[in-house]
């Protein structure tokens, strides 16, 4: 007896009574194995554990990039400050992230020693392109491995990352995503309320935005999309500018941002 | 029945009467020794906008001479596939085949580093990561004086020299491998003026010290040839053939003078 | 044979001196080969303008004694080149073993390409430098001789140590010493190869190979010699000293007759 094909496609199991044709029920390969559409379905699965993550939003102008993400406070009795969601990579690297944050501590653990290697290597900085090509070859690294060889990931990773830094090219925002692709953007959202956010980055982006105006662009944008109310304690800039490199804003920095948000 | 361990009852020794002895204070060790010395000289000097590297071409065992034409001054990085021009240079001397191994590896990886990096990797990086290879095999050395030349961020000449083992400097001037003792003083004294003084400008000895300042190029090129013809006189393994690699903004050029082949 | 069933085969002390029983260490460094044993002595090349002419004698001495006197020191590879031996027979007999192998490996659906002269020189001096790394070194000094990639005479060395030379003429072991400056005399420069004719080039090595028969106590009369070409390899393994004259001799001490 023949399954559905659409069914089958989609990779939903389907018990039949016949017994051989559970073999062709997708629940139990490897997430390196290719459905007949040629689909990867933990890729595509990963990239939907994201969009449940919190939003992130980079913006990069000609003189930095803004890094901003909401920290969704889910209690009264959390300590803020422990929501750790833009970590420095190097001095001129610094990253945002949305989906399963401790997978991205392996991704960011990666790509600081890639750099932390580099400068021993060569006696210079890492370019941005080079450290977030360098965490998307981490993220292909899932599946069984090669004959003879172990498998280090069993599983993609669930975590998109906003990559921001500043090299010879000047400032530059990569996103990168479970599957190893990575793209450079202009202005990026990652998570539950990119699609929102991202129409208004579409909106409001222009080549000639100042640092400040960055600022409270992605404030602006992460107010619009975010459930709770925002203030200074459930948001989080960093900055990464050729003069300062990466950096994280203080408490009164970000109440001094906060307050320049158009209240409407 | 024969105890091992002691000598038969009567007549002659055999071999077997000594067994393998387990504390044995003279145990061989081989005496294969994985290194030579090929002999020959190199020289980097560099300029306001030009590095040179230059050596002779002879190589040598003992008091055999291999051959006269085995370079030394190596392009680095050169792409024949796209066109791409190297930018870099070095020169290898001392044990040849460590030298031709060292010279491989770092053209593989400066060229994987254009791949990876999408730019052509500056000197100073270059020099860096020779000085971490040579490092990589401090208790197996490459026994090699290494010289790396270019052009800087500024478009200056560049060059840099290196022990065995990985230690680097920027210099202006450096000579290295057989003749390097010969060469070095005259190059002390021609390119950074060392032990001259402007006459008259001071009462009795106390004379003002002569201020280095780069040379041109034809100037720096002259002392490279008269470097060479003189090593070539006093050092036997040193001659044959200069062969000179000229870094500038226009790319490398490569000149070629013969020495003395006696 | 003695009365003593233990000692048959075995060396008296009185004779060979006490059994060296380091060699039977279960323990201590390992030894690899510290010095050849069954040996082969010079390899002569030179480069004319169509080619290379390669020639080796057919000896293989233990220590001074002339153990072996058809042993052929010149190998064909894929019909296009040749390697010729100095050194240690042993490991020249591993690496023929290893050419054989590569030579079979490459011609799996390989189309029509095939390896050079250059190709494979470049090959052996991995081989070479590879194992002089691992201290385990192949006791030998090779001369490769064939056409390159353009087809032009290709002429290199490579030794135990990995170290690699070219140049139009070259000789290994004794005759690095007492060829290397004959031959230097019929072509000393790259420029003039091309000027060199078949003949001139095979005379060269010829007489070379007889001046080394009167120096060289390690040598032999017996010789293989080859040509390599675009027409690919002239191969001859039995040939022998022509026009030999030794009236040298009688001037010197301990080669003629003289008794006091």
């Amino acid at each position: 007896m023949f399954i559905a094909r659409s069914e089958y496609d989609r990779g939903i199991k389907y018990v039949s009574s016949f017994p051989e044709s559970r073999l062709s029920s997708t629940s139990n390969t490897p997430p390196s194995t290719f459905s007949p559409e040629g689909r990867l379905f933990q890729v595509e699965y990963s990239l939907e554990a994201i969009k449940l993550g919190s939003t992130a939003i980079g913006v990069a102008t000609g003189s930095g990039v803004i890094l901003g993400v909401e920290k969704r406070v889910t209690s009264t009795l959390l300590e803020t400050s422990s929501v750790e969601k833009i970590v420095e990579i190097d001095r001129h690297i610094g990253c945002a992230m949305s989906g399963l944050q401790a997978d991205a501590r392996s991704m960011v653990e990666h790509a600081r020693v890639e750099s932390q290697n580099h400068a021993f290597h060569y006696n210079e900085p890492l370019r941005v392109e080079s450290c977030t090509q360098s965490i998307c070859d981490l993220a292909i690294r899932f599946g069984e491995g090669a004959e003879g060889e172990e498998s280090i990931m069993s599983r993609p990773f669930g975590v998109a990352l906003l990559v921001a830094g500043i090299d010879e090219d000047g400032p530059q925002l990569y996103h990168a995503e479970p599957s190893g692709t990575f793209y450079r953007y202009d202005a990026k959202a990652i998570g539950s309320g990119s699609e929102g956010a991202q129409a208004e980055l579409q909106n409001e982006f222009h080549k000639s935005l100042t640092l400040q105006e960055a600022e409270t662009l992605v404030l602006k944008t992460l107010k619009q999309v975010m459930e709770e109310k925002l203030d200074s304690k459930n948001v989080q800039l960093a900055s990464v500018t050729k003069e300062k490199g990466f950096r994280i804003y203080s408490d009164g920095e970000m109440a001094e941002v906060v307050g320049r948000v158009p209240t409407n | 029945m024969l105890n091992a361990n002691s000598p038969l009852a009567s007549g002659p020794s055999y071999s077997f009467a000594t067994p393998p002895n387990q504390t044995s204070t003279n145990i061989k060790q081989h005496s294969f020794n994985p290194y030579t010395d090929n002999g020959g000289s190199t020289l980097g000097i560099t300029g306001d906008d030009f590095a040179i590297l230059a050596g002779d071409t002879r190589s040598t065992s003992g008091y055999n001479i291999n051959t006269r034409y085995a370079p030394k001054v190596f392009k680095i990085g050169e792409d024949d596939g796209t066109g791409e021009s190297a930018h870099i240079v070095l020169s290898v001397v001392g044990f040849a085949a460590d030298g031709n191994a060292l010279k491989e590896r770092l053209n593989a990886i400066v060229k994987m580093y254009r791949y990876q990096h999408g730019k052509p990797m500056s000197v100073k990086a270059c020099a860096q990561r020779l000085s971490t290879i040579l490092y990589g095999k401090r208790f197996f050395p490459y026994y090699v004086h290494a010289i790396l030349g270019g052009l800087d961020e500024e478009g200056k000449g560049a060059l840099y020299s290196y022990d065995p083992v990985g230690s680097y400097e920027r210099e202006q001037c450096r000579a290295a491998g057989a003749a390097a003792s010969l060469i070095m003083p005259f190059l002390d004294n021609q390119v950074n003026f060392k032990n001259q003084y402007i006459p008259g400008s001071g009462e009795g000895h106390a004379l003002e010290a002569r201020k280095a300042t780069p040379l041109p190029r034809a100037e720096v090129e002259q002392l490279v040839r008269d470097a060479f013809t003189s090593a070539v006189e006093r050092h036997i393994e040193v001659g044959d053939g200069l062969q000179m690699l000229v870094v500038t903004k226009n790319g490398i050029e490569e000149i070629y003078d013969p020495l003395k082949k006696d | 044979m003695n009365h003593l069933p233990q000692a048959w085969g075995r060396p008296r002390n009185a004779i060979l001196g006490a059994y060296n029983p380091s060699i039977l260490q279960p323990s201590g460094p390992k030894a690899h080969t510290t010095s050849p044993i069954v040996t082969g002595t010079s390899v002569l090349a030179v480069k004319f303008k169509d080619g290379v002419v390669i020639a080796a004698d057919n000896l293989a001495s233990y220590g001074s004694l002339a153990r072996f006197t058809d042993v052929k020191r010149l190998r064909t590879f894929n019909r296009r080149t040749v390697v010729g031996f100095g050194g240690d027979v042993s490991d020249m007999q591993y690496l023929d073993r290893l050419l054989l192998s590569l030579d079979i490996e490459e011609n799996y659906g390989s189309s029509g390409h095939d390896l050079n002269a250059l190709n494979l020189h470049t090959y052996l001096a991995k081989v070479m430098y590879k194992r002089r790394s691992d201290i385990n070194p192949l006791w030998n000094q090779l001369l490769v001789a064939g056409l390159d990639g353009l087809d032009q005479p290709f002429l290199s060395s490579v030794d135990l140590l990995g170290t690699t030379f070219s140049s139009p003429t070259l000789a290994t072991g004794f005759g690095a010493h007492l060829a290397q400056p004959l031959l230097r005399k019929v072509v000393d420069d790259e420029a003039k190869v091309g000027s060199v004719t078949r003949e001139q080039a095979t005379n060269a090595v010829r007489e070379c190979m007889k001046v080394l028969f009167y120096r060289d106590a390690r040598s032999l009369d017996k010789y293989s010699i080859a040509v390599i070409t675009k027409d690919g390899v002239e191969l001859k393994e039995d040939e022998e000293l022509e026009n030999q004259s030794w009236a040298f001799a009688e001037m010197i001490k301990g080669y003629g007759t003289q008794t006091v």
